[in-house]
């Protein structure tokens, strides 16, 4: 009589297909790759209308308690003393590449006082445009 | 007499490429952000030199207290409310100003709110409509119509050229 042969379970994890994963996931983070230059937590006012922010803008931050910080879209953020100081850095920007964009990252609930007074240095430094960064705004409840 | 046949192997050491990828990963979730970079683009002006002098009554002014209340040509008004008002003055003239002015104690965020609303009213045929009005226009119409006159004076051109 011949006995039946066991049916061992594989004691293998098959992975061969964990690398195929992990390549799309690579591909994945390569193409959606942004380096934060300014690490300034802020909560961005909400807003309906949103363009695109050209890539390597400079970026200017000021936080809820009015810290401000700038960049020029390549380099890490520095903190500045204040809007004197943002006046500089963008007329050394704007010299540089008078088209260049800039970012305005401004936290929902600072006081208007702080974010004139740097729009204000931006017109001095005769920045052509400036991109207020914002969240997506529900289009439902909207308005109000 | 023995020989040792060393056989050269055929197969590509793939073993470590799993560590590199995963290195891999980790680097770009650690660096890599998916943090806003869209918001509302705000032309400035070329020259802040010689602005355009804005007469009171030619202009409508929109002031945003604290805690977010408009008042709009001196009448406490909510936003929703802001559409219909802006009809009645702008379609008779398109070109008038709209004139934001925040309190320097208002959220940053309100001028934000107002802003955006002002931005998707549009003029199509001397009628200001917002996008969902009019869907029966292609996006290239709805790009080409004229957008109201927006402007955000900051408080050293309101000292200066404010009437």
């Amino acid at each position: 009589m011949r006995l039946k042969a066991r049916n061992r379970p594989n004691a293998v994890i098959p992975t061969a297909s964990m690398a195929d994963i992990v390549f799309l996931l690579i591909i994945f983070f390569i193409l959606t790759f942004n380096l934060e230059v300014d690490k300034a937590r802020v909560t961005l006012p909400k807003s309906v209308l949103r363009f695109e922010v050209p890539k390597k803008a400079a970026v200017i931050s000021i936080t809820e308690v009015g810290q401000m910080r700038v960049s020029d879209g390549e380099s890490a953020s520095t903190v500045v003393g204040g809007p004197e100081d943002v006046l500089s850095f963008a007329t050394g920007v704007i010299a540089g590449n008078p088209e260049k964009e800039f970012v305005l990252k401004a936290d929902n609930g600072v006081a208007y006082r702080n974010v004139d007074r740097v729009i204000d240095m931006l017109k001095q430094a005769r920045v052509p445009v400036v991109y207020l960064l914002s969240d997506q705004e529900a289009v439902e409840g909207g308005g109000g | 007499m023995k020989f040792s046949r060393r056989g050269v192997s055929d197969e590509i050491p793939t073993s470590s490429m799993a560590d590199i990828t995963f290195l891999l990963i980790i680097f770009f979730m650690v660096t890599s952000t998916f943090a806003a970079t869209r918001g509302l683009d705000f032309a400035l002006p070329k020259d802040d030199k010689d602005p355009p002098i804005v007469e009171k009554e030619d202009s409508v002014l929109i002031s945003i207290r604290p805690g977010g209340t408009l008042e709009v040509d001196g009448r406490p008004m909510q936003l929703s409310g802001v559409h219909e008002y802006l009809k009645r003055h702008l379609e008779n003239n398109p070109v008038k100003p709209v004139i934001i002015r925040p309190e320097p104690t208002a959220a940053y965020g309100d001028m934000v709110r107002v802003y955006d609303t002002l931005r998707q009213l549009r003029l199509v045929d001397r009628k200001l409509v917002m996008r969902d009005d009019v869907p029966s226009l292609s996006d290239e119409q709805w790009e080409a119509a004229r957008n109201i006159n927006v402007s955000i004076p900051t408080q050293r051109e309101i000292d200066q050229f404010w009437y």
